[in-house]
């Protein structure tokens, strides 16, 4: 609540500043402010500390077997501590100042030289601008809050298992921290490996269910394939520019950008975009995100919803200067974003599951924010991901609430009405905000950020095209949004209890220990009506409360926006490396049906909007089996039957990379087995092991004990080798002459 | 053939020797391989070294060099030497077995 | 001379044949028979040497009036025949006795060829000392069985050669790469005619500088190694040159003694081990404590 309340205090205090377009008519070659180093800010490093600190801790508690919820109140606290110490410095500084440095302790420092490709300086040190305290707020913020939530969702798993899940949680803070606070590439990368750690111990927390277990496999190695790219391109960042270090890259993007680079320079951006699509799930390497939904739903909510996936985000952002320096990078990133968010919007239409549902959701915003780097707003991209961190983390967590209230059901099929059984009013209105703001309703905060994005989009004519798909996803993303809510929330109560064990705690069934609770479902799945859902109590409600107060806020930016006027994030994001992509430039002229960009957006943005919630609310409220006659009808009809079926099945995406990549790699490592065991193992190994046994058996005569059997070999080779000598050494020397 | 020749001192006195050396070397390798007398095959690589002996003294008296000479007292010590510690142990192995054929051995190698 | 010598183009091709002639003469006398065959496989066999002493001949230059060829021919002709006759011989002692002929034969080349000492050192140390401890062993292991009509024979595995055929092959070609080598050895000589002359006249004028070091006193002009007699020189040779190898000598005849004598001192009973067997105790056991084997 009071990070909320500073974030308005803040934007409201802000002077107007001239408006928009004097402040940003020359941001293509707008100086990045040199960052200068502070000592006196080395408390930062208790950022980092704290959750490592919380991290030993739950350790310990797994140790020591604690059965109360030690493990949550340590991570709570700790969390909470780190976040105070961010808004402290951000209370200090304010979204303006300049950009420090804060160097803790040497990590890696070697010099031959000095000076660009003379030394190598990789040090635990931090790199405080705008950018990073606009993530880090956002990020120990909505980790605390969630951690709070989870206090309450998790205590089912009291014992090792809770301890175990608030490690996985601090650790993850702990990289985030580091990767989002990073002065260099290196420690950003390291940054980046832990939370990909993180993730892939928190998504197979439910280690003993084999689905988990593949998700985070899978999720693991996907990451695998982007973490290639980003290790790549930190490799030729070094070899091109002769550092790692943000404050001197930047100072050396400026000189390159003068210069002509090789092959291998342009090649960088394409390596560090690969790296953030893996980590941000964008189109080749999307698919790990929804199967990573087997993790617990808080999980779901801080890493895969909020904040580990739009590192990717924070990196382009952060790397601005070098993207502007390719103009084709920026066009790839935006393509990819725009495509991402049109497909994934097009498979959560078709998903039964809700947590899917908001997983497509995530994929798709994220494609969003990517499109605005790739447009060049960082402006809107950042202001997005703020936005989008509120949001749809409230979704998660009320899909949670309602996940850990009906023993792990999530079908939107088998639930209904909601908002009308006791102890789930919040949850339903609140759910009811995310979905609003999620689909962009007028003057939600969605609305704002994803307007800034589309009219920057709209603004110029290369990406023109872009914003018309922007405009078509956001019909389809509110259509899926409320398809969820009036499902789920709305019409007649009716339910069905899920199978699962976990999220079914109900206070009467203590006694019957933990075990008990699966037969428990199970039986209630037999009785029928007999289950009683199970209400969220006062931690997940008022979480859910704050989180919905953040959403709201974070408007407040948004309609400064609208008004011209200078606001918080586009100030922070102006103070900090994406500043040359920060604005936005004001197109006046009408781009298409008579008017201007901006114009354009609202009318069409707001149509989009409403058109998807007007048809969600026939086909899925008034008239529900007329969902299913539409669904019938495409399928009958030979022509059309394609677009649900390839909806329903993601596109076939999964299985395609099945065929293209996993089936290959099948054979090929079938073929290897087959290699190595017949040629290796076979005839080399075993084949050259066999060779001394056969020579061994063809001279075992030989050693017979007879001593003049050795006499004779002996002299066989000595008269042997005096012949070589009589016939090759002397004849030939004999010859030559 | 060449006063070169006569220069290297290879003259028909000395090809015999070495000749005679050949063959007696020849004759104590092949009698150490058919005599089954643990003594005799001893005394057979006493013919050896009477052969190398021999040899010795040719090529030292083609090269005018006492070396040869020298080298020859050596193989005698030594042939002594192996003599006395040879005959011994054969006077061993005889006690044990009561012969002195080398074949009662054989099962040595194992 | 063939450029690239061949098996059957090289200038060896007689002495190949006499080496085999010889071979296949003392295969010959190596097989028990009838004693006909054996005295004809014994002249086909001195035949066969009589070739290669003569193909040597051809080999060699001219005759040196310091050695007497014929004297040299004779003895190696008596020496390879007491040589053939250890070989070949059924009863022991008498291949010993043959062996002590073949020294002397072996002595007497040494005269021949100016080592004086060195045939009387031969004489003394091998047909005096070594022969005669062999004799003295054989006769002491070795009681020839007696036939039913009281002869005296010999063992079988005296009488009966070991695979001889092999043997002699190996021989064969032992004697014809040893004959390439001693053809051989003189073409090279004369290829390194120019280094091998220099390095001569080196040796000698050594020889020469290391000589007035030791001798004390010389007649005046004369040439130190005429005046010094073959034992002066080998003994001057011996210290002079090989101090260091006399010493070790010295220490291998040491240790041959201490050898001789630890073995001596071990008393093992006649037959102790065909005894051991018949007891069911195992084997050889060579390495048994004093007090294990009073018990046996």
């Amino acid at each position: 609540m009071t990070f909320a309340a500073s974030m308005l205090a803040h934007s409201l205090t802000l002077a107007p500043g001239g408006g928009g377009d004097a402040a940003h008519a020359s941001l293509a070659d707008a100086p990045i402010v040199a960052a200068t180093a502070d000592p006196s800010l080395a408390w930062m490093g208790w950022v980092l500390a704290l959750p490592a600190i919380s991290a030993v801790l739950c350790a310990l508690c797994a140790a020591f077997r604690v059965k109360n919820k030690l493990p949550a109140i340590c991570t709570v606290l700790a969390l909470g501590s780190a976040f105070a110490l961010v808004l402290k410095l951000y209370l200090a500084r304010g979204p303006g100042a300049a950009p420090v440095t804060v160097h803790l302790w040497d990590w890696m420092n070697f010099g031959w030289g000095g000076g660009p490709w003379k030394s190598f300086q990789a040090d635990v040190s931090l790199y405080i601008d705008s950018l990073t305290l606009l993530w880090m707020l956002f990020v120990t913020g909505l980790g605390t809050l969630i951690a709070l939530y989870a206090s309450e969702y998790m205590e089912a798993e009291r014992g090792p298992g809770y301890a175990r899940f608030f490690f996985g949680v601090s650790v993850f803070l702990l990289a985030m921290s580091a990767l989002v606070m990073a002065d260099n590439l290196v420690l950003l990368y390291f940054g980046w490996e832990g939370v990909g750690l993180a993730s892939y111990l928190l998504i197979g927390f439910y280690y003993r269910k084999p689905s988990a277990v593949a998700a985070a496999k899978k999720a693991f190695i996907m990451n695998r394939v982007g973490d290639l790219g980003l290790a790549v391109g930190i490799w030729l960042i070094w070899v091109n520019y002769g550092t790692v270090e943000f404050g001197a890259l930047f100072q050396a993007f400026d000189d390159a950008a003068r210069g002509v680079g090789g092959w291998d320079r342009s090649l960088i951006p394409f390596c560090l975009m690969l790296g953030a699509f893996g980590k941000s799930a964008q189109l080749p390497l999307f698919t790990w995100l929804p199967d990573a939904m087997e993790g617990p739903t808080p999980v779901s909510a801080l890493i895969h919803a909020a904040t580990m996936v739009t590192a990717g985000v924070y990196l382009i952002a952060r790397m601005q200067p070098l993207f502007s320096l390719h103009p084709d990078a920026m066009a790839t990133v935006g393509w990819i974003g725009a495509l991402t968010a049109l497909l994934a919007a097009t498979i959560g239409m078709a998903q039964y599951d809700i947590k899917r549902v908001f997983a497509y959701s995530t994929i798709s915003q994220l494609g969003y924010m990517f499109m605005g780097l790739g447009v060049g707003t960082a402006f809107g991209a950042a202001y997005h991901v703020f936005t989008h961190a509120f949001f749809k983390a409230l979704l998660f967590l009320t899909a949670g609430a309602v996940m850990h209230g009906f023993a792990g059901q999530l079908d939107l099929r088998h639930l209904s009405g909601l908002r009308r059984v006791p102890g789930f009013r919040i949850v339903s209105w609140t759910m009811l905000i995310g979905c609003l703001w999620l689909s962009a309703f007028p003057y939600s905060a969605g609305f704002f950020s994803k307007d800034l994005i589309l009219v920057q989009a709209m603004s110029s004519p290369r990406f023109q095209m872009l914003g018309w798909i922007g405009l078509g996803t956001a019909a389809l993303t509110a259509y899926y949004t409320f398809r969820v809510w009036f499902r789920v929330c709305a019409g007649p109560v009716a339910y069905a209890p899920g199978d699962e064990d976990h999220g079914h705690d109900d206070p009467a069934h203590d006694a019957h220990g933990h075990a008990a609770h699966g037969d428990d479902a199970h039986g209630h799945d037999d009785h029928g009506g007999a289950f009683h859902p199970h209400a969220p109590r006062l931690a997940i409600n008022s979480v859910l409360l704050l989180i919905c107060a953040g959403a709201i806020l974070a408007g407040v930016p948004g309609i400064q926006a609208l008004r011209g006027e200078q606001n918080w994030v586009q100030e922070m994001v102006s103070n900090s490396s994406a500043v040359r992509a920060a604005g936005v430039d004001h197109v006046t002229e009408p781009v298409a049906f008579g008017m201007d960009p901006h114009k354009l957006v609202t009318v069409f943005g707001t149509g989009a909007c409403l058109g998807g919630i007007a048809i969600a609310l026939w086909i899925h409220l008034l008239d529900r089996r007329m969902a299913d006659r539409l669904r019938t009808a495409l399928l009958s009809n030979g022509l059309t039957r394609w677009l649900p079926t390839s909806m329903e099945n993601k596109w076939y995406v999964d299985e395609l990379y099945h065929a293209l990549f996993r089936l290959p790699a099948w054979v090929t490592s079938h073929l290897l087995h087959f290699f190595d065991r017949h040629f290796i193992d076979g005839l080399l190994v075993n084949g050259l092991g066999r060779v001394p046994v056969a020579m061994g058996r063809l001279f075992q005569p030989l050693y017979n004990g007879a001593l003049q059997g050795y006499a004779g070999t002996m002299a066989g080779g000595l008269v042997l080798v005096l012949a070589w000598v009589a016939w090759k050494w002397l004849g030939a020397t004999g010859g030559a002459a | 053939m060449t006063p070169l020749l006569a220069q290297a001192g290879l003259t028909q006195g000395v090809t015999v020797a070495l000749v005679l050396s050949a063959a007696l070397f020849t004759i104590g390798l092949i009698g150490f391989l058919v005599r089954r007398n643990m003594i005799l095959m001893f005394l057979c690589t006493e013919l050896m070294l009477q052969a190398a002996s021999i040899a010795f003294i040719a090529f030292g008296r083609m090269r005018e060099d006492t070396g040869g000479q020298t080298f020859v007292i050596f193989i005698l010590t030594v042939a002594a030497a192996e003599a006395a510690l040879a005959l011994g142990l054969v006077v061993l192995l005889y006690r044990r077995r009561e012969t002195l054929s080398a074949e009662a051995w054989q099962e040595l190698h194992e | 001379m063939s450029p690239t010598p061949t098996f059957m183009n090289a200038p060896l091709m007689p002495w190949y044949i006499a080496a085999a002639i010889g071979a296949a003469g003392l295969l010959m006398v190596l097989r028990p028979g009838r004693a006909a065959m054996r005295r004809a496989g014994a002249v086909i066999g001195l035949a066969g040497f009589g070739l290669l002493l003569a193909e040597s001949l051809k080999l060699a230059g001219p005759a040196d009036q310091s050695i007497s060829t014929p004297f040299m021919m004779a003895f190696a002709a008596v020496g390879v025949i007491g040589a053939v006759r250890v070989v070949t011989h059924p009863r022991p002692v008498f291949a010993a006795i043959y062996f002590i002929l073949t020294v002397l034969a072996a002595a007497a080349t040494f005269l021949v060829l100016d080592a004086e000492f060195l045939a009387f050192a031969l004489i003394i140390v091998y047909a005096g000392a070594i022969l005669i401890t062999y004799l003295f062993v054989l006769m002491l292991a070795h009681q020839s069985p007696e036939d039913e009509i009281g002869h005296i024979g010999a063992e079988d595995y005296d009488r009966v050669p070991r695979e001889p055929f092999v043997a002699v092959l190996l021989g064969f070609f032992l004697l014809a790469s040893l004959g390439s080598a001693i053809e051989r050895g003189p073409e090279l000589a004369r290829e390194n005619a120019a280094a091998a002359t220099a390095r001569l006249a080196e040796r000698k004028a050594e020889a020469a500088k290391s000589m007035p070091r030791l001798t004390v006193a010389l007649p005046e002009g004369s040439n130190p190694s005429d005046a010094v007699s073959n034992v002066q020189m080998v003994g001057l040779d011996l210290v002079a040159k090989y101090p260091a190898s006399l010493e070790l000598a010295g220490v291998v005849l040491l240790m041959a003694m201490f050898g001789a004598v630890v073995l001596a001192r071990r008393q093992i009973e006649l037959g102790e081990d065909e005894r051991r067997k018949a007891a069911g105790m195992g084997g050889m056991v060579l390495d048994v404590p004093e007090h294990e084997r009073g018990g046996a």
